[in-house]
């Protein structure tokens, strides 16, 4: 009981040093797209957002900005430590390692097992093969795939096959899990399923933030909601609550 | 970067050149080509140098000494000084500077110590004159018999001399001029110009056919790199998603660049032996006089050249490709 109020107090404390903060961020493409203006937001450690807009309201981008995919017009973005505007190439590496990323398709590589396409994540951060076998057989276990390590990504269902990148996400331990519409590809009860799992990981004091369309998962699951409409954030509710004018 | 990686991603080089097979076969294959004609330019030109080298050594130079023959034949400016003693042909003894077989064999010293000056060797007048008349045709040695029994041999003592670099041919004539007893010198020198042009027009054109070969390995190899490099665009973004550094990425495809490059090396190697063997089977049959170098002798120099060549094109066709790569798309991660 004292070990879970500590824990709960530690959790607190994170939650408010943010994760991701962005001061005035604009981003205009070439093409003349004004994708963002003049965004502020502030998530803290150990939180659970959901971004919800229609297409083109600037969902991707946003995301793409958290990743440094891409570099803003104007505004400062602050994610997991690291001044995104003032970031030397080398250093994206060292970002995305604190980070893990849900895709929409998946993205597992059709050639490798299931077991390799986590393993994979490992490898490409340096980790030694003690560490790697521990790790992935743990994140297997923690999405409840643990009997199949050995499949192939073709011999699973769409959602056990979300569940396989989401153990990717996880592998390397990061602070904060970027989800782009991970239940845009599965079945209603998957889609619970997946968004539990990222509760879960969530209450262990991981920051979550997805985007989705599934504006019945935001309700039911009551997180804090980002509206993004036409490159503004509209609303920024908590609760799972949206406004849906 | 640790061993592990490192393990890991020769690994998955090695693999990618089975996976991408078909596209491995086919650039081993041009990669072959390239690299036996290499060999071969190689292998021709050895053999083109090893012929002038032998023509080299055939483009003798005959220093002629400033012996009393010299004197007797040539009297230009020999006048001797007032009050000198003269014999029956009015030459003094100091007007020539040769005397005897000593004093000839010392200019012929003098002459071997030169630079670029291989071999000399000392011809008396008598040895010169057998020389020609041995390659006059039958009967007509008699007519010249009279130069040795009335106006006696009007041939000088000589050196024979040949040079080691004939493109320091005019420089070497003029040293061998200034040494003191030498009257004239005798030399082919359109011979000498001759193989200094082809020696240079071999070496040229040995230099040109490699680099065009060389260009092409390395296209060969960067358009197989693209292909493995689109098939794997998936990976590549999910490496980068997951934070793998550039050079995470591009090793594998260097990787597999270089096996590429090797194992053509070795196959280039066995096909070069096979085809240097039948050509020189070819050759010797029609012109048996001349052996060629036996590719025993230089097998494992061009083993040499073949693996630099592959690991070369490995190294820069995969590093070019997966550079303009990185550059230009690979940072998609998030829409591929």
């Amino acid at each position: 009981m004292a070990l879970a109020l500590a824990e709960q107090s530690i959790l607190q404390t994170k939650r408010r040093q943010p994760v991701i903060e962005f001061k005035g961020v604009t981003k205009n493409y070439p093409n003349g797209t004004h994708a963002l203006e003049d965004v502020n937001i502030s998530i803290g450690s150990g939180e659970f957002v959901f971004v919800v807009g229609s297409s083109g309201a600037g969902k991707s981008t946003f995301m793409k900005l958290i990743m440094r995919e891409e570099k803003p017009s104007a505004g400062e973005i602050t994610v997991n430590g690291f001044r995104l505007n003032k970031m030397a190439h080398k250093e994206i590496p060292l970002l995305r390692r604190t980070m893990g990323i849900v895709f929409q398709d998946f993205r597992l590589i059709p050639n490798m097992t299931v077991y390799d396409n986590v393993a994979f994540a490992m490898h490409v951060t340096g980790a030694d093969s003690h560490d790697i076998r521990i790790q992935v057989a743990k994140s297997l276990s923690r999405v409840g795939l643990g009997d199949k390590a050995r499949s192939m990504p073709n011999q699973l269902s769409g959602g056990e096959q979300q569940r396989v990148g989401l153990a990717r996400a996880l592998v390397n331990a990061p602070s904060l899990i970027i989800a782009d519409e991970p239940t845009g590809n599965v079945d209603p009860n998957m889609s619970y399923e997946i968004v539990s799992m990222l509760t879960d990981i969530n209450k262990r004091g991981t920051t979550v933030l997805m985007v989705t369309h599934d504006h019945n998962l935001v309700r039911d699951f009551g997180h804090r909601v980002i509206m993004l409409d036409h490159g503004h954030i509209v609303a920024d509710n908590a609760g799972g609550k949206i406004d849906e004018n | 970067m640790k061993i592990s990686s490192v393990r890991y991603l020769t690994k998955e080089g090695v693999k990618n050149v089975w996976v991408n097979r078909l596209m491995s076969i086919s650039s081993v294959g041009v990669l072959v080509a390239c690299m036996v004609l290499i060999g071969l330019a190689i292998m021709l030109s050895l053999n083109i140098s090893r012929i002038i080298g032998d023509l080299e050594q055939q483009n003798v130079v005959m220093a002629y000494l400033d012996d009393y023959n010299a004197a007797l034949y040539d009297q230009n400016g020999r006048t001797p000084p007032e009050g000198a003693v003269v014999d029956e042909n009015g030459i003094a003894a100091e007007s020539y500077l040769v005397h005897n077989k000593e004093e000839a064999m010392a200019v012929r010293d003098r002459i071997a110590s030169l630079d670029n000056v291989a071999s000399a060797e000392y011809v008396s007048k008598e040895d010169g004159l057998n020389d020609i008349k041995s390659t006059l045709l039958e009967g007509e040695a008699e007519y010249f018999t009279f130069l040795d029994e009335e106006n006696g041999n009007p041939l000088s003592d000589a050196v024979k001399i040949t040079m080691t670099d004939m493109s320091l041919f005019d420089e070497t004539i003029e040293t061998i001029q200034a040494v003191p007893g030498v009257e004239s010198i005798e030399s082919q020198n359109d011979l000498a110009e001759k193989i200094n042009s082809i020696k240079s027009g071999v070496f040229i054109a040995g230099i040109i056919i490699v680099a065009i070969l060389m260009v092409i390995a390395l296209v060969i190899v960067s358009n197989t790199i693209r292909v493995t490099m689109y098939n794997r665009k998936l990976e590549i973004s999910i490496m980068k998603a997951v934070g793998a550094t550039d050079s995470f990425i591009r090793i594998p495809f260097v990787v597999e660049g270089v096996t590429i490059g090797i194992l053509s090396a070795v196959l280039s190697e066995a096909v070069l032996y096979s085809c240097y063997r039948v050509a020189s089977e070819a050759i010797l049959s029609n012109i048996g006089s001349y052996t060629l170098i036996p590719f025993g002798a230089k097998a494992w120099m061009i083993f040499g050249v073949f693996i630099a060549i592959g690991v070369a094109a490995g190294v820069f066709g995969s590093s070019m490709m997966i550079g303009k790569y990185l550059r230009r798309e690979g940072s998609e991660f998030s829409a591929i």
